[in-house]
């Protein structure tokens, strides 16, 4: 750069890198305008098909919750039970989901909202095929302390995802001692 | 511009996964189904043509000093716009493909491309380019995913056929789980380059043999 002077060579360089992100930017946020609405909406689906998974008939947000671990997030009441919506940490990032609890303190059922666990192994926690369905169905008519059995408890590991299947025990835990407090 | 040759070159000879190495992590963590690497592979098929495009367009504007800063953060908005969009619109595969889809901003094949190809070829060419190592790039996925799929889950085309459960081949109390782990991922990869070179050379061969006759 014989002609340019120091300068006016590194003003080029700062401003085209500047012109090229600053045109990125606004076309991510035009994608993001479109899709933003959609994700939301596929979100809100997910949850409310997710609380009537867990309890029939559905709940409404209940007022005051808490629990030792910060896993629960919000809880919603029916007259049969509670369906609590908790994010256990997973093998990669937490596990968001929706754990059904009758008045009686026991499970009535879990359904995963969403998750970001390794596809294949972790995954089938929330995968609609037989052995996610297994998994999450032997949850439903337990109480108390759930754990896999490789900690001494009751709960069938998903094979190959020990650690998937110990978040969405304890998130479990958690969901039942929330609820425990709640009276 | 050759696009028979660039497309053998994408196919085989200069295969992104078997002969070039790249794009490794994506390859071994997600060829577990069939869903996933067809998904996979025609996402980064999307963002490398249209990488590819864009940085050929702008080779002569992007001063040298700055040309990765530049193509990364064009190769970042692209990754961003397939991933915003898939979440909207294929939540299923979204769901699946997890972190790697925001990964294709770092795999080294549109990085490799855009550095290798797109900045010193016409927009056309680095086009065809983006298709052909993007056709090449989702064809090893495939080959990696219905072996792995097969041996490790005893099925084939899971998450697309029979409701997502795939069609069972090898009854559920046989397959090899460690197929599906990292460790079969490797040797699954091993094999695919193995039979990929073995299919150059019988290639190589045969063209010589033909030559010889005439």
């Amino acid at each position: 750069m014989k002609t340019e002077s120091t300068v006016k060579f590194v003003l080029r360089l700062a401003l085209t890198l500047f012109a090229i992100t600053a045109v990125v930017a606004g076309c991510l946020a035009g994608v993001n305008a479109i899709t933003e609405p959609r994700i939301a909406a596929l979100n809100e689906e997910k949850t409310q098909a997710a609380i009537e998974a867990v309890l029939p008939g559905g709940g409404t947000l209940a007022g005051t919750w808490s629990d030792s671990t910060g896993f629960v997030s919000k809880v919603y009441e029916s007259d049969t039970g509670y369906a609590v919506e908790v994010k256990p940490n997973g093998f990669d990032n937490t596990i968001t989901m929706m754990v059904g609890v009758d008045k009686a303190g026991k499970v009535l059922g879990i359904s995963v909202i969403s998750h970001t666990e390794t596809a294949g192994l972790g995954a089938t926690c929330a995968a609609k095929t037989a052995a996610g369905e297994a998994f999450r169905d032997q949850f439903a008519g337990m109480s108390g302390q759930v754990a896999v059995t490789k900690d001494g408890g009751s709960v069938d590991a998903i094979t190959g995802a020990t650690i998937t299947s110990r978040a969405v025990c304890a998130g479990v835990n958690a969901a039942l001692e929330c609820v425990a407090n709640m009276g | 511009m050759n696009f028979k040759k660039q497309f053998k070159e994408g196919l085989l000879t200069k295969n992104p996964v078997t002969v070039q190495l790249l794009g490794m992590c994506s390859t071994l963590a997600i060829t577990t189904s069939l869903f996933n690497g067809i998904g996979m592979g025609l996402s980064v098929l999307v963002i490398l043509t249209c990488s590819n495009i864009l940085i050929s367009a702008l080779r002569k504007v992007i001063p040298n000093q700055i040309r990765i800063a530049a193509y990364i953060v064009i190769i970042a908005g692209f990754v961003t716009i397939v991933d915003l969009l898939l979440k909207a619109f294929i939540p299923a595969l979204s769901e699946n493909l997890g972190v790697f889809i925001p990964l294709i901003v770092v795999n080294c094949i549109v990085l490799g491309r855009a550095e290798a190809f797109a900045s010193k070829n016409t927009v056309l060419a680095s086009a065809v380019d983006g298709i052909t190592q993007g056709i090449g790039y989702t064809v090893a996925l495939v080959i990696m995913c219905v072996i792995r799929e097969l041996l490790g889950s005893g099925t084939f085309g899971g998450g697309l056929l029979n409701g997502g459960e795939g069609i069972r081949i090898i009854p559920a109390q046989f397959p090899a789980m460690q197929m599906v782990m990292p460790v079969g991922g490797f040797l699954v990869l091993g094999c695919v380059i193995a039979g990929s070179q073995w299919l150059m050379k019988h290639l190589e061969k045969t063209s010589k043999k033909k030559e010889a006759v005439k």
